[in-house]
């Protein structure tokens, strides 16, 4: 069975639902980062997703591009990022890492180098949302080889019978995908030209997956206040905090970062 | 051309977020359908008629022809499409589309600000709401695009992501589409993209590359010898190169912007000299300028309109497959290209369309008296009036500009008692 899943259904046994949050390598500095992903694990946040910046990263949205470009006025390296993140998994074994990027650097890099490598350094799971599944059997062979595990999304435009197969080829966890647009408050939000029609309830998307997936299911994007994460529990396993604890960061350093996550996850 | 599935060998595909899996789709199955639609076409033809002026002339330039003593020189005018560029066959294609996918508002991105307009052209005349991106920068240096832009009732963002160009408006429109994908088309400028654009840009730009077929055999009884263009994202290379592609002997020659210098940063030339490489980015597989990371790089060319980070994976692939042979021009020699054009023909090229000039007039002296060679004149000059001023340094222009300042009511009162 999947490493992934194995321990977030241990963990589970202990609480009601998962804490993963989120940290780009490098911003403001790849010290300051690594000091902050050391002290979420301090904390005792369940997960950290740590977001290997790319120069384009298009899914998402104003705090995240920022905080990239702003890590990428230095050069920064997969290798190195893998290897300190190796570091900081061993020191905090009950807690796990997750890399996200985007596809460009990981390619460049090489995918079946980057699966080998995120296993070594116990990473695992990978997330590349520009990644689709159609054009990710080697990505997907590497992954399995390596006894980690690719993380797939669906959101809430996905088609009945693609997430019926998403949901049914995930392993470790599912990403759900909690609304249209990108991460964090959009530039975009709150415009009339947004999709009024699909207005699924999250109760109705999140029972939709769990039809179909025997994995367990994270719920991510414009996750900010306790009672989104409130409504989660007994429908998904992970909550992911992203772009409101890079902006609690950004306002108040790690300490309101980390009063963010208390207030959330109490 | 016909991709397998989206790709043409290695390049293409569609790397997009999954929100976008649905609308994507809907795009390609809209796309099929519609080509295959007499009545679409019928309405495309007349629009490209009613409304862009087509067909675009072929000219034959005798005095150009003479000043080289070689090849025999033809131009496609694509200049001559109203809004002055070949970026309206595209627009006007998409939009009805859009009329078919009973979408209400289009999102585009802008470099220079040609697509921008002809979208805003084709938004206003559709009735369609309209959001253009574009760097922050590069309104600073188009701004007269931006203002006909607004002008038409579009609405323009100003992006100030990243270098403020071309490559960050491109992913803010994908974020745009990403939250408004229900409603919203996102139409794209150029050969690039997550397919089918890349197909359905080069589809609609095609009738470039079938009249020059026509028109050469009307004109001159034969097919040309050579065809030249200049490629930034490659709308206007694949418009004139894939209908000629079964036409073995029909020489294909693109045109990259070599900008300022070969170094990194300097230049925009994707397809030859090892400068770029393989890469997945914006939605699609092609050949990116970018670092060893994987990081995408900053690019250059006196030409807006050519300063993209990819390309277009149809010309990736025929560039790769020796189909296309790639050549670079460098701004300096842009410069005199253009001037020669005006002073020996009487017709004012764009900045990008004068790399193709500068490619072609580079062979010309060389080749055979008795052949023919067709040079895509993408889009006219006009837009271009501030960048050739400071080029070939009018010496009356500042005086103008200074003048003009003086004589701009700025004063916020006066202007309220104007409009009261
Ligand atoms: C006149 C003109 N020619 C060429 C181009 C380059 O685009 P493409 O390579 O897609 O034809 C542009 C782009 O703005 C343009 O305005």
């Amino acid at each position: 069975m999947s490493q992934l899943a194995t321990f977030i259904e241990e963990k589970r046994q202990q609480k009601p639902i998962l804490s993963m949050t989120h940290v780009v390598y490098g911003y403001p500095s790849v010290e300051e980062s690594l000091s902050w992903m050391e002290r979420l694990m301090q904390e005792g946040v369940d997960f950290i997703e740590v977001q290997f910046p790319f120069s384009d990263p298009v899914a998402d949205g104003p705090s995240i591009v920022a905080a990239c470009h702003k890590a990428l006025e230095q050069k920064l390296d997969v290798e190195t990022c893998l290897s300190q993140l190796g570091k900081i998994a061993k020191n905090f074994p009950d807690s796990r890492i997750v890399l996200m990027s985007y596809l460009n650097p990981m390619y460049r890099f090489g995918l079946d180098k980057l699966a080998k490598r995120a296993a070594e350094e116990n990473i695992l799971g990978l997330i590349l949302p520009d990644l689709p599944i159609e054009q990710a059997a080697t990505y997907q062979a590497a992954c399995k080889a390596n006894n980690i595990d690719p993380v797939w999304l669906v959101t809430p435009v996905t088609p009945p019978d693609r997430l019926a197969m998403l949901a049914g080829q995930a392993s470790g966890f599912l990403y759900c995908v909690a609304r249209s647009g990108v991460t964090g408050h959009s530039v975009h939000e709150n415009k009339s030209h947004e999709g009024k029609a699909k207005q699924t309830s999250l109760d109705d998307y999140l029972a939709q997956i769990k039809q179909h997936a025997s994995a367990p299911m994270g719920v991510g994007f414009g996750l900010r206040e306790r009672a989104q994460i409130e409504q989660l529990i007994g429908k998904a396993d992970i909550a992911i905090l992203g772009s409101a604890l890079l902006d609690a960061y950004n306002k108040g350093g790690q300490e309101a970062g980390i009063k963010l996550i208390k207030d959330l996850f109490h | 051309m016909q991709s397998e599935n989206g790709f043409y060998g290695q390049y293409g595909g569609s790397y997009i977020p999954e929100i976008l899996y649905s609308s994507q789709q809907q795009i390609l199955h809209a796309f099929e359908e519609a080509k295959n639609d007499p009545e679409f076409l019928a309405e495309l033809n007349k629009q490209w008629q009613q409304f862009s002026g087509r067909p675009t002339p072929l000219t034959f330039c005798a005095n150009l022809t003479e000043y080289f003593g070689g090849a025999q020189i033809y131009l496609k005018r694509e200049d001559l499409n109203h809004s002055g560029a070949h970026k309206m066959n595209n627009v006007i294609g998409q939009g009805l589309l859009v009329k078919r996918m009973g979408k209400k508002r289009v999102i585009a991105e802008t470099g220079a600000g040609q697509h921008g307009i002809a979208t805003a052209l084709v938004a206003a005349r559709l009735g369609l709401e309209c959001t253009i991106y574009m760097g922050a920068k590069d309104i600073e240096r188009q701004y007269p695009n931006v203002f006909w832009m607004k002008q038409l009732g579009a609405t323009v963002v100003p992006v100030t992501t990243g270098a403020q160009t071309l490559r960050d408006a491109l992913d803010e429109a994908l974020r745009d589409w990403s939250s408004s994908h229900e409603e919203s088309h996102y139409l794209i400028g150029t050969s690039c993209g997550c397919a089918p654009f890349p197909e359905m840009v080069a589809y609609f730009q095609s009738v470039i590359g079938n009249e020059v077929r026509e028109q050469s055999v009307a004109q001159f009884g034969q097919f040309p010898d050579r065809l030249y263009a200049c490629v930034g994202g490659g709308s206007n290379a694949c418009g004139l190169f894939l209908p000629f592609l079964d036409d073995k002997e029909v020489e294909m020659v693109g045109v990259e912007a070599g900008g300022k210098g070969l170094e990194l940063g300097e230049h925009s030339i994707r397809l030859s000299h090892n400068l770029g490489q393989p890469g997945i980015a914006q939605g699609f597989a092609t050949m990116f300028l970018q670092d060893s990371a994987g990081q995408l790089q900053e690019t250059h060319s006196i030409a807006a309109g050519l300063d993209y980070v990819g390309v277009s994976p149809i010309i990736a692939h025929l560039a790769e497959i020796g189909r296309i042979k790639m050549t670079y021009a460098m701004d300096d020699e842009v410069i005199a290209a253009c001037t020669l054009l005006l002073k020996k023909e009487g017709i004012i090229p764009a900045l990008e369309s004068s790399h193709a000039l500068a490619g072609a007039f580079k062979d010309a002296p060389n080749l055979p008296k008795d052949s023919k060679i067709v040079i895509n004149l993408s889009g006219r000059g006009d837009k271009d009036i501030f960048n050739v001023a400071k080029a070939v340094q009018d010496e009356t222009f500042p005086q103008f500009l200074t003048d003009y300042l003086a004589s701009y009511p700025t004063n916020h009162a006066d202007h309220k008692e104007q409009n009261a």
